[in-house]
C-alpha cells in the first residue's frame, strides 16, 4: 500500500499518457490494392535538367535540392514501398552551392534583387573563367542537371571541365571525357523513373531572343528530338520499367517572358522623361530589331526577356554598337537609329516559331510515351492553366512574377510551393496511369517567393 | 516593369468561435450521465442546468469544478496518405456555484460562474489548411446571479441574469513568405462581452418522477477593440498595420426538457432533450478599424441550422455514501457540410459517460465525471481554402468536483 502511494504520481501519470493516446482520432489511410500493375518504386531516378535538380531564382542551393519535387515525389513514394532517394547535395557548409538571386527590396513596387555570394560551392575556374562545383560522386538518385539538354544527352565532352559545370560535378575525376549524360543516367539500375528533358533544347534558344551564340541555344529540330527522345526512353524501359514523362512548357507560360512588356516599357521611359521635362512628347514606340528587319516598332506581341528590365538599358545614349563599337548617341530602344537588340526580344515571328515547336515536340513526347506505356505529367497544360490564376489551398497563384508564388525570381524556374504544384501534377499522372495510390504532396508546406 | 504592381491578393484573417465545440462540463453529477439529469438534481448546479430546480434544495452548498477537455482532430487531405492531428490541447473549464437562503423558506439565491462554450484546436503551421487557420483558443465565462421560488411544494421556479466575457486567440497563415521560408501569419486576440438569461420550472410528482423545462437565452458577445497583430515581410509591413478588429458572435438559444424517474430506491433513470437555436449563426463579420488594399473586412458565411441533442443515464445510489452513474447521448451537429471550418470541425457526435459522487462526510463531497465523445469522420471542402479532406474528431473530459453544503 505504501509502496502503491508512493508510485501514485508515476501511476496517475502512465494513466493520463494512456488517455492520451487513445484520444487520438484515426482516419484510414488505404492504400490497399493501389497498385494494381506492380509498379516497382524500390530505386526511383529522376532525370533531367534543372527543374529536376531543384534550380531556382537563377541559381541551385542545398535548400532548393532539398524541395526539389523529385524528393517531394520520392517521400510520397516512401509511404507505398519507396526506397531511399539519394540526392548531389552540396556540402552543409557549402549550402547556398551555386549562388542565387534574392529579392533586397522593393522600391515603389519595383523589385530589386541582389546576389547571395557568401557559402557558395566553387571549388575552381574552368579556363574560361566559369565556375566549378564542390563534386558529389556518390550513388545518386537525382540526376537532374541545370542546363542538360536532350541533345546534348548524347553529346561527349559534356562531362568534362569545358562542358557543363553540373554535370561534370556528378562524375568522378577519373570518368573518361567520352562519359554522355543518357549513359550516366541509364546505368542505375532503376526500377522507376521520372523524365523531364526537352525544354532547354527549345527554351534555351528563346531565352536568348531566338539568337543562337553557342551549343545551349540553338532550337532543336523536331526530326532530332524524335530520334534523341525514343532513344534515351528505350534505353530507360530496356527492362520494361514504368515511369513518368514530362511535357515542355509554353513560352508564353512563364514570366520569363511575360512581364516587361512594351506598355511597361513605354510607361517608365516617359515618366523618367517627363520628370526631366514636363512638356516633352512623349515615346509612343519602343524599337526593336528583328531577323527581317534592322529595326522596327514593337507590338504588343513581342516578347522582352525578363533581363532586359534589369539591364537598364532603355533609353541609354552611352551604348557601343555591338558591330561598329562606336557609340551610339540615338537613345536605346526608343529611336529607330538604335533598336533594342534582337537577343533581348522573342519577336512576334519567333514566338510562333516557338510555339508550334513546343506543340510538336510535345506530341511526340505522348506518342513515345504511349508506345512505352508510360504515364505523362503534363507541364504544358498545367503551366497553362496557372496563366490564367487560380486559387490552391486558399492561395492565388498566377505566372505573375513574384505575386504568382510559382515562379522563382529568374521567372522560368519554381518556387518550393510551385516544385510541390508541379510533384502533384506527377502524382496524378502516375496515380491516373498505373492506379496507383500515391499520396499527394502537401503545397501549404512550401513557400513563394521571399520578401525582404 | 516601371508599373509592376506588388500587390498580394490575400483574403484576410478570418475569425470564428467553436460553437460547434460545445461541452458542457458545468456539472459533474449530469456529466456522469452525458449531461442528462437536469429533472433529478436539485442542487448548486441547478443554476445552470435549471434555474427552476434550485429552490428545492433544503441547504446550501458551494462547489467548484475542473475539467480537462482535449479535443483531439484529425485530418486528411483527399489523395494525401498524410494525417495531420491537432497538437494536445488541454482547455480546462471551470465552474464555481455557490446558494444563498434561509433554512426553510420558499426561495433561494445562487451565483454561477462557469465555462458554457470553450474549445482549443491547434494544427500548427504545416498542415495543408494553415491558411485556413493555425490555432483557435476561445473561452467564454458565464457569471450568472440566479433566484429561484418555490411556487408550490411540487412546483418551483427560476431566473438568471447572465453576463459573458468571451475570450479569442486565433492566428492563421498568411501566404506571403519571409526570408527563413517560413509564411506570414495574422494573431487576433480580443475580449468581449454579452448579456442573457436563463429561465426555468421545475415540478416533481409525489411519486418523485420530476420534469424540468429550462429556456437559455441567446447571448450576443461583442468583441471590440480586439488587437491584431501582422508577422510579415518588412516590405509589406505597411499593408498589415497593428490594428484593431470587432466582431460580433452569437451563442445560442436553447429550450431544454429533462425528465427523471425512479424505478426502485436506489435507481433512477433521467432523459434530457435539448433544441439548441443554432440558426441565428447566419455569419461571422470581421471589421478591422484600419483597412488597405490587402487587409480587408471579411465575412464567413455560417449558415448553422438548429441542432438537437438527447441524453440518456441512469443513477445508482449503491449507499449513503457512494452514487455511480452511467450515461449516453447524440448530438445532431449545427454544422452544414457546406460550412465546415477548421476551426470546428464539426459532425453528429455520440458520447458515453461514467460518474461517482462520494460523500467524504457530512459536509464535504466529491464528485468525478469522465465523458468521451465521438465526432463522426466527415469529408468536406472548406469553404476557406476549398481543400477536400477528412476530419475526426475524439473529446476526452475528465471532470472533479468538490461540494461543500451546509
Amino acid at each position: 500500500m505504501k509502496r502503491f502511494q508512493k508510485n501514485i504520481k508515476l501511476y496517475i501519470g502512465f494513466a493520463a499518457l494512456a488517455l492520451a493516446a487513445s484520444c487520438k482520432p484515426s482516419i484510414d489511410i488505404d492504400t490497399k490494392g493501389g497498385n494494381p500493375e506492380n509498379v516497382d518504386f524500390s530505386k526511383y531516378i529522376a532525370v533531367g535538367n534543372s527543374l529536376t535538380s531543384g534550380y531556382a531564382n537563377s541559381g541551385l542551393s542545398l535548400k532548393g535540392q532539398e524541395q526539389s519535387f523529385p524528393n517531394m515525389l520520392a517521400q510520397e513514394m516512401k509511404k507505398v514501398g519507396g526506397g531511399e532517394f539519394l540526392q548531389p547535395y552540396f556540402p552543409a557548409e557549402n549550402y547556398n552551392g551555386s549562388g542565387f538571386l534574392y529579392l533586397k527590396a522593393l522600391v515603389n513596387g519595383q523589385p530589386q534583387l541582389g546576389t547571395v555570394t557568401d557559402h557558395l560551392a566553387i571549388r575552381g575556374q574552368t579556363e574560361d573563367k566559369k565556375p566549378l562545383y564542390i563534386k558529389y560522386t556518390g550513388p545518386i538518385n537525382n540526376l537532374g542537371v541545370p542546363g542538360m539538354r536532350l541533345d546534348m544527352a548524347f553529346a561527349p565532352g559534356i562531362g568534362t571541365t569545358k562542358g557543363n559545370p553540373y554535370f561534370e560535378r556528378l562524375l568522378p575525376d577519373n570518368a573518361p571525357a567520352t562519359t554522355t549524360y543518357v549513359d550516366f543516367a541509364t546505368t542505375k539500375d532503376h526500377t522507376f523513373f521520372s523524365f523531364s528533358l526537352g525544354n532547354n533544347d527549345v527554351l534555351g534558344y528563346a531565352t536568348n531572343g531566338a539568337v543562337t551564340t553557342d551549343a545551349t541555344n540553338t532550337l532543336i529540330s523536331e526530326q532530332t528530338f524524335t530520334v534523341r527522345y525514343t532513344e534515351f526512353i528505350t534505353k530507360l524501359t530496356s527492362k520494361e520499367q514504368k515511369g513518368v514523362v514530362a511535357t515542355i512548357p509554353d513560352v508564353t507560360a512563364v514570366p520569363y517572358f511575360t512581364t516587361v512588356t512594351r506598355q511597361a516599357l513605354l510607361a517608365g521611359a516617359n515618366a523618367a522623361l517627363l520628370a526631366q521635362n514636363p512638356t516633352a512628347t512623349p515615346f509612343k514606340d519602343i524599337y526593336i530589331k528583328t531577323k527581317t528587319a534592322p529595326f522596327r516598332a514593337a507590338t504588343d506581341k513581342d516578347m522582352f526577356i525578363l533581363p532586359f528590365s534589369s539591364a537598364g538599358l532603355l533609353g541609354r545614349q552611352d551604348l557601343k554598337d555591338p558591330a561598329t563599337g562606336i557609340v551610339n548617341p540615338a537613345p536605346y530602344g526608343l529611336h529607330p537609329a538604335n533598336p533594342v537588340g534582337d537577343n533581348f526580344v522573342l519577336d512576334e515571328a519567333e514566338a510562333k516559331m516557338v510555339q508550334d515547336r513546343i506543340v510538336a515536340l510535345n506530341t511526340t513526347i505522348k506518342q513515345v510515351a504511349d508506345s512505352k506505356k508510360l504515364a505523362v505529367a503534363d507541364i504544358y497544360s498545367f503551366l497553362n492553366k496557372v496563366k490564367s490564376g487560380y486559387q490552391i489551398n486558399g492561395i492565388a497563384i498566377s505566372n505573375k512574377y513574384i505575386t504568382g508564388n510559382i515562379f522563382s525570381l529568374d521567372g522560368v524556374h519554381l518556387t518550393p510551393m510551385g516544385y510541390a504544384i508541379m510533384a502533384n501534377v506527377f502524382v496524378d499522372a502516375i496515380n491516373a496511369k498505373y492506379s496507383t495510390k500515391l499520396g499527394k504532396v502537401n503545397v501549404s508546406q512550401y513557400g513563394g517567393v521571399a520578401l525582404p | 516593369m516601371k508599373k509592376l504592381l506588388f500587390s498580394i491578393l490575400c483574403a484576410s484573417p478570418s475569425l470564428l468561435f467553436a460553437q460547434g465545440s460545445q461541452v458542457n462540463t458545468q456539472g459533474v453529477r449530469a456529466l456522469g450521465m452525458a449531461g442528462a439529469g437536469s429533472a433529478l438534481f436539485t442542487d448548486e448546479t441547478s443554476i445552470f442546468y435549471n434555474p427552476g430546480g434550485l429552490a428545492k434544495m433544503d441547504h446550501n452548498a458551494v462547489s467548484a469544478g475542473i475539467s480537462t477537455v482535449m479535443y483531439r482532430s484529425a485530418f486528411k487531405e483527399s489523395g494525401s496518405n498524410q494525417v495531420y492531428n491537432t497538437r494536445s490541447q488541454v482547455t480546462p473549464p471551470f465552474s464555481v456555484f455557490a446558494t444563498f437562503g434561509p433554512d426553510n423558506a420558499r426561495w433561494k439565491a445562487g451565483l454561477g460562474v462557469y465555462t458554457p462554450y470553450g474549445g482549443a484546436v491547434d494544427w500548427g503551421d504545416s498542415w495543408p489548411g494553415k491558411y485556413e487557420l493555425n490555432h483557435l483558443k476561445l473561452r467564454a465565462i458565464y457569471i450568472q446571479p440566479t433566484i429561484s421560488y418555490k411556487l408550490t411544494d411540487n412546483l418551483s421556479v427560476g431566473a438568471g441574469f447572465v453576463y459573458n466575457i468571451g475570450m479569442v486567440d486565433l492566428a492563421r497563415s498568411l501566404p506571403l513568405f519571409l526570408t527563413d521560408g517560413s509564411s506570414a501569419h495574422a494573431k487576433l486576440t480580443g475580449t468581449g462581452t454579452g448579456i442573457g438569461y436563463n429561465v426555468g420550472a421545475h415540478y416533481n410528482f409525489d411519486n418523485n418522477v420530476a420534469i424540468s423545462l429550462s429556456y437559455r437565452s441567446k447571448v450576443v458577445t461583442k468583441l471590440k477593440k480586439g488587437d491584431a497583430e501582422f508577422t510579415v515581410p518588412d516590405a509589406v509591413a505597411a499593408s498589415f498595420p497593428d490594428t484593431k478588429f470587432s466582431a460580433e458572435l452569437p451563442l445560442p438559444a436553447s429550450l431544454n426538457l429533462g425528465l427523471s424517474v425512479p424505478v426502485s430506491d436506489k435507481v433512477d433513470i433521467v432523459a434530457d432533450g435539448t433544441f439548441i437555436q443554432y440558426n441565428i449563426y447566419k455569419k461571422l463579420v470581421f471589421d478591422y478599424a484600419d483597412n488597405t488594399p490587402l487587409l480587408q473586412d471579411t465575412e464567413q458565411i455560417k449558415n448553422y441550422k438548429n441542432a438537437f441533442s438527447g441524453k440518456v443515464g441512469v443513477n445508482y445510489k449503491a449507499n449513503e455514501k457512494l452514487a455511480v452513474r452511467a450515461g449516453v447521448g447524440y448530438v445532431k451537429t449545427p454544422v452544414d457540410k457546406d460550412y465546415v471550418y477548421a476551426e470546428t470541425p464539426d459532425n453528429d457526435r455520440i458520447m458515453g459517460a461514467l460518474g461517482l459522487s462520494y460523500a467524504i462526510n457530512d459536509k464535504f463531497s466529491l464528485h468525478a465525471a469522465y465523458v468521451l465523445q465521438k465526432l463522426k469522420e466527415r469529408t468536406v471542402t472548406s469553404p476557406v481554402t476549398q481543400i477536400e479532406g477528412a476530419y475526426k474528431t475524439n473529446i476526452h473530459a475528465p471532470s472533479i468536483s468538490f461540494t461543500y453544503k451546509w
